[in-house]
């Protein structure tokens, strides 16, 4: 189980390049990272995290030089870019269904495998001037942000961004900027910047250039930056979660930051919201939500909810317009730490210190499964808004969601749910089956689910009356603890909290590229899952965990 | 460093918010007393202890011809500290470091030592006195009426043959009852014997959560092939399979890692510097009721170093809200967050090797 010792920053011989999922195999395409001047140690308190970000076209209004989207390169090329949005569900913006239309031409110049083509070669000089398309991670390590090219088999990112004063810890991505400013990176010291992505990329220097500073040193909130996040379909608007467990609502059309003070906190466990007075100052709004931090927040799909997840324990879920509470729940133990809406608003996903994955039903405002599987606490999850069900067609009833979650076990495990398993409560065995239990004497307390009523934070389930889910795939995919991952219309993308990044492209994309077909590629788009039918044997056999529980619930996975 | 500094720094930090009669003073080394130290601050902010060592000095310091003990001495020494003027300070803890060393010929030398050994001889040694003494108070009747208890039927039970111990305050602090449950796979016939403890010694893996050591402690093992059981009813061996359940956790749960493993190869201990994360809140699942029992956690004794015959004890405790680090005669106040720096290292290379060593958690009471 050791991690080997001499695997430093490279691939551990240990860790498999693939995994296999019921629709096939996920492949390893590319390793990001940062220059290993980096001091190991110097940072560890200062955990990566990713975003992904669709850059669009440079607007046309703008001088600029030709925009590359003829060329055959695929350096700059996400073409759906716009609809991606979803990808990573802690920042959904603009999630549309179904792939891109002009999906098929984007892998045209992959690198398939470790060998490598030459038609990638070129992409870096043709991506220049970043006027054009482009899909970008962008991540932080100790006192520098990073970012790389999704679509490059470059490892070493193609800008880093030096913080001098204080790391910066997280950030946020707005595809649907109008004037470009659409970077927000958010630092220890509590200090929020605005930038823009494009002008970053194409400044040689190693400093953020053009940007607007909010919180100025702290001197709103001076307890660090935990979270960031745009509100969808608000244009400019955004939310800044802290470590002391106020979230600020800022307006990136004003500036001044004169005037700005909030009344103080009276009772430090009651949710309040505080307006400012002054119509020129930011942030407009303060919002005290909790004890403790802050330590993810996600906005559903329209921008209707906003969810938040700390140190308490506590997922709470709220109008956001009308900064309301509509409801709150407790993990089974620890803080939370992550959190992510399903593409349609109904479901919500968290993972915290308990090792869970918890799902939550708006409908019902309260958990509807507990998924089982990781070995140490849950770092990040997301649902996978491109994943369409192999037996939707059929039964046209059953809907499946597909998500991922990854943990500090250094796995990433994905997972199948299919709802009308779920509201039917499952017959809970406990693993081992004791002798001292009588099964179903609880199944009648979980059917008995009166909606919980708006605005309240309801406690933890215990753990016998919660249905367990297990993992389709479960797989070690770094050497060191995850802090993130996201999923894009063609892969998995994992970050460890020393910064590392793999991308695991999804199967029929990872072949398409090595047959280096044209005819091939207009087809996968299509083919992601569809052409693939999962077969009930597959799922049982690829279960982990313990084989008494898998068993048990593998018809949760597939009906 | 200079004490009184330390002291002053401390009060400064802690304001206004220093809580009312709590004393928070460091424990001079009498020369790799640190392993002594570490547990002693874990001890001494574990509440119910306290007050119990506390009520007893005081019920038992008139007694001036009561010859000294550990007891005595561990009793006296955190009425010292909690009867300090001075809010912060260095108190040096020698009476009971030398009984310690008169007791023990193991923690006499100037060795490195064992924290975790040292808190079980302490901890074993206090629950001995208290028996001792409650047993002399004690008159007969009492003892002829616990016999009269042993044959009646009740007491017919299977896994009955062991003698009710009698209950101190160390046990009701520390102790919890595990079962565990053998299946006979053959006759389905369970058999459960119950073990008392005052620690969980948990083997560790990397990148792992003490709750999935703890899933690892309670999984289902299967007894086959060399290693049958003998089943009574079958009367033979047969495939069995065989669990640890908690049947009665502790109020206080005390967790240790086990971090220090004898390699074959090498023919000696060696230090997993293995990464576990520690919750500050947990639950205890694996228990007969299928209640989840519910723990904060307010201490850490903290191993510092390499190896195993080498290095440092520290500990970090939670004291009304705060968070405090003792190294020794140092006190200083951390944030909550700094907790996470001593799971420990998620690669084997690591220059970072200040590990959690043994966990201390209070039963918070809620059952869900």
């Amino acid at each position: 189980m050791a991690a080997s010792s001499s695997a430093a920053n490279s691939q551990s011989p240990a860790l498999k390049t693939y995994f296999k999922t019921p629709e096939g195999r996920y492949k390893l395409l590319y390793e990001k990272s940062h220059p290993a001047a980096v001091p190991h140690h110097s940072h560890g308190r200062t955990v990566s995290q990713l975003t992904v970000a669709y850059l669009k076209e440079k607007p046309p209004n703008q001088n600029s030089a030709a925009p590359s989207t003829s060329s055959s390169s695929g350096g700059v090329r996400s073409a759906a870019a716009r609809l991606l949005g979803a990808g990573n569900g802690s920042r959904a913006l603009s999630f549309v269904g179904g792939n891109g239309a002009s999906r098929g031409v984007s892998g045209s110049s992959r690198i398939g495998g470790p060998a490598g083509a030459s038609a990638g070669s070129s992409c870096s000089q043709i991506t220049a001037n970043y006027d054009g398309k482009g899909t970008y991670l962008i991540f932080n390590a100790a006192d520098t942000l990073f970012i790389s090219d999704l679509n490059s088999h470059d490892k070493d990112p193609i800008k880093s961004i030096h913080f001098s004063n204080s790391n910066p810890v997280c950030h946020a991505f707005d595809p649907e900027a109008k004037d470009g400013h659409d970077l927000l990176i958010g630092l220890h010291s509590g200090d929020v910047y605005l930038v823009s992505l494009r002008q970053q990329l194409q400044d040689p220097g190693r400093k953020l250039v053009a940007s607007q500073h909010f919180n100025k040193e702290g001197v709103i909130n001076n307890s660090r930056c935990t979270c960031l996040a745009w509100v969808p379909e608000r244009d400019g608007t955004f939310v800044a979660g802290h470590a002391d467990g106020n979230l600020y609502v800022y307006e990136k059309s004003k500036d001044g930051t004169a005037d700005c003070s909030f009344p103080v906190i009276k009772d430090p466990t009651q949710f309040t919201v505080a307006h400012v007075k002054s119509s020129k100052s930011n942030p407009i709004a303060r919002w005290h939500i909790c004890q403790g931090s802050i330590n993810s927040i996600s906005f559903s799909t329209v921008g209707t909810y906003l969810a938040t997840v700390g140190r308490d324990g506590y997922l709470r879920v709220f109008d956001f317009s009308k900064e309301q509470l509509i409801f709150g729940g407790k993990s089974y133990y620890g803080a939370l730490l992550c959190c992510a809406w399903s593409p349609d608003g109904k479901y919500l996903l968290t993972g915290g210190e308990d090792d869970l994955v918890q799902v939550w039903s708006m409908e019902e405002r309260k958990t509807v499964a507990w998924g089982e599987g990781h070995n140490s606490w849950v770092s990040g999850v997301a649902f996978d808004s491109y994943w369409s069900a192999p037996n939707s067609d059929e039964s046209g009833e059953s809907v499946m969601y597909r998500f991922g979650s990854v943990g500090q076990d250094t796995q990433l495990l994905l997972w199948d749910l299919v709802m009308d398993e779920i509201v039917v409560p499952l017959r809970y065995h406990p693993p081992g089956g004791s002798p001292t239990y009588s099964s179903g004497s609880h199944s009648a307390h979980w059917e008995n689910n009166n909606i919980i009523p708006a605005g309240t934070l309801q406690p933890s389930p215990s753990m016998r009356d919660v249905p367990k889910l297990s993992p389709v795939v479960a797989h070690r995919v770094h050497v060191e603890p995850l802090s993130g991952l996201s999923i894009t219309n063609e892969s998995v993308v994992t970050i460890c909290r020393e910064g590392h990044i793999k991308i695991w492209v999804r199967p029929g994309h990872g072949e398409s590229n090595r047959s280096n077909s044209s005819s091939d590629l207009a087809v996968s788009s299509s083919a992601v899952s569809k052409d693939r039918v999962v077969t009930s044997s597959l799922s049982s056999s690829s279960i982990k965990g313990s084989s008494s529980s898998s068993k048990q619930h593998s018809t949760v996975l597939f009906s | 460093m200079v004490m009184g500094a330390a002291g002053s720094k401390l009060e400064k930090a802690l304001g206004d918010q220093f809580p009312e009669g709590e004393r928070y003073f460091g424990l001079e080394n009498f020369g790799n007393t640190c392993y002594c130290n570490s547990v002693l601050q874990a001890l001494y902010f574990c509440v119910p202890f306290r007050e119990q060592l506390l009520e007893y000095y005081a019920n038992n310091k008139n007694m001036g011809d009561a010859e000294e003990n550990l007891l005595t001495c561990l009793a006296d020494l955190f009425t010292q500290i909690s009867s300090q003027k001075k809010k912060t300070g260095v108190i040096a803890p020698k009476r009971f470091v030398q009984r310690v060393k008169k007791q023990n010929e193991i923690f006499r030398s100037y060795m490195h030592q064992d924290a975790h050994e040292f808190l079980n001889f302490l901890l074993n040694e206090l629950v001995d006195i208290l028996e001792k003494e409650s047993n002399a108070t004690k008159t007969s009747p009492e003892a002829s009426s616990s016999k009269k208890l042993a044959n009646s039927p009740n007491h017919n039970l299977p896994n009955g043959t062991h003698k009710e111990p009698r209950v101190t305050w160390v046990h009701t602090t520390f102790q919890g009852i595990l079962t565990n449950e053998t299946r006979c796979l053959r006759c389905e016939t369970v058999t459960a014997r119950d073990e008392t403890f005052f620690d969980l010694s948990l083997d560790i893996e990397q990148n792992t959560s003490i709750t999935s050591c703890l899933k690892n402690f309670s999984s289902t093992e299967t007894l086959n092939a060399e290693d049958k059981f003998f089943c009574d009813k079958c009367c033979s061996l047969q495939e069995a399979q065989k669990r640890m359940k908690i049947k009665k956790p502790p109020n206080i749960l005390v967790i240790h890692l086990k971090r220090f493993k004898y390699i074959e190869q090498l023919g000696r201990y060696k230090k997993l510097l293995y990464r576990v994360v520690f919750p500050l809140e947990l639950k205890l699942s694996n228990t007969i009721s299928n209640a989840d029992s519910e723990y904060s956690l307010f201490a850490v004794v903290i191993h510092v170093g390499g190896g195993p015959n080498h290095g440092h004890y520290v500990s970090i405790v939670k004291s009304h809200n705060h968070w405090l680090f003792f190294d020794d005669e140092n006190v200083e106040m951390i944030d909550e967050s700094a907790v996470q720096t001593f799971f420990g290292s998620a690669q084997e290379y690591s220059s970072n090797t200040d590990h959690g060593y043994i966990l201390f958690y209070e039963s918070t009471g809620g059952r869900s």
